[in-house]
């Protein structure tokens, strides 16, 4: 076969080039690090006790301050939890020039918030099975969607959002 | 304590982290945290809408003990 004969690249070729050229795991541990310097310092300055864990949940890394009083640090609703993850992304996105979806929990908010929207999510799809409605729940935000839409498609049925954002909310579909 | 945390929460979103500077004011209205940065980064540290400037004011009224400290962006040429 001659050079002009090459076969053009079928798409599973393709795929594969795609994926060699990002690796996710080894980035993801350096967002993951790079965060930790950033909160581990800003503790250390506002003399708050708090240990950093890291890890890489799917595709995204995960950065966990736990131990100590940490409540000033989550704030009502998790605002100040909110605007931390979001200056600890920019500190990511300025060091690696990628932007990162680097997930941020403080004293186990979010985990206790996954848990609550776990259970509510199943009981919404209980309800909605035996009534036969639809139901739609409270404006929340894009991680709390996320783990109620999960939930919901666990107990077998179908959700979506609405609305805009803040007040953007899921609502269960019967099947 | 506030002004060290401001200058490190800057320090690690801007290109030009060496130019960047925490001024303490204490003034009839209570205390100001002016921050300077390269001009270039300005935008950065202010964001699509005013959003990492709030984000900061956020984080910093969260470690400050006492209500309201203002937190000002400027860049290093302005007064």
């Amino acid at each position: 076969m001659t050079k002009d004969d090459v076969p053009p690249m079928t798409e599973s070729q393709i795929d594969v080039t795609h994926e060699d050229a990002e690796p996710a795991a080894p980035d993801l541990e350096r967002e993951g690090e790079i965060a930790a310097d950033y909160l581990e310092e800003l503790l250390d300055i506002a003399d708050l006790d708090g240990d950093i864990d890291m890890d890489v949940e799917g595709e995204r890394a995960t950065v966990s301050i736990v131990g100590g009083d940490l409540d000033r640090m989550v704030g009502r609703d998790g605002v100040v939890l909110d605007a931390l993850q979001e200056l600890t992304r920019l500190a990511v996105h300025t060091s690696t020039g990628m932007r990162s979806r680097l997930m941020l929990d403080v004293g186990g908010y979010r985990a206790g918030r996954r848990s609550v929207l776990t259970e509510l999510g199943t009981r919404t799809a209980e309800q909605v099975k035996a009534n036969g409605e639809p139901v739609r729940l409270a404006p929340m935000n894009p991680f709390e969607r996320k783990v109620v839409h999960d939930a919901v498609a666990a107990a077998g049925l179908r959700s979506e959002s609405e609305g805009e954002e803040p007040g953007r909310f899921v609502v269960v579909h019967p099947t | 304590m506030l002004d060290e945390a401001l200058e490190h929460l800057v320090r690690g979103i801007v290109d030009h982290p060496d130019e960047v500077s925490v001024r303490d004011r204490q003034g009839r209205r209570g205390r100001t945290l002016e921050v300077r940065v390269h001009p270039e980064d300005l935008g950065k540290v202010i964001g699509r809408n005013g959003r990492t400037a709030k984000a900061l004011r956020t984080v910093v009224g969260a470690l400050g003990s006492e209500r309201g400290v203002r937190v000002d962006i400027l860049d290093v040429d302005e007064r």
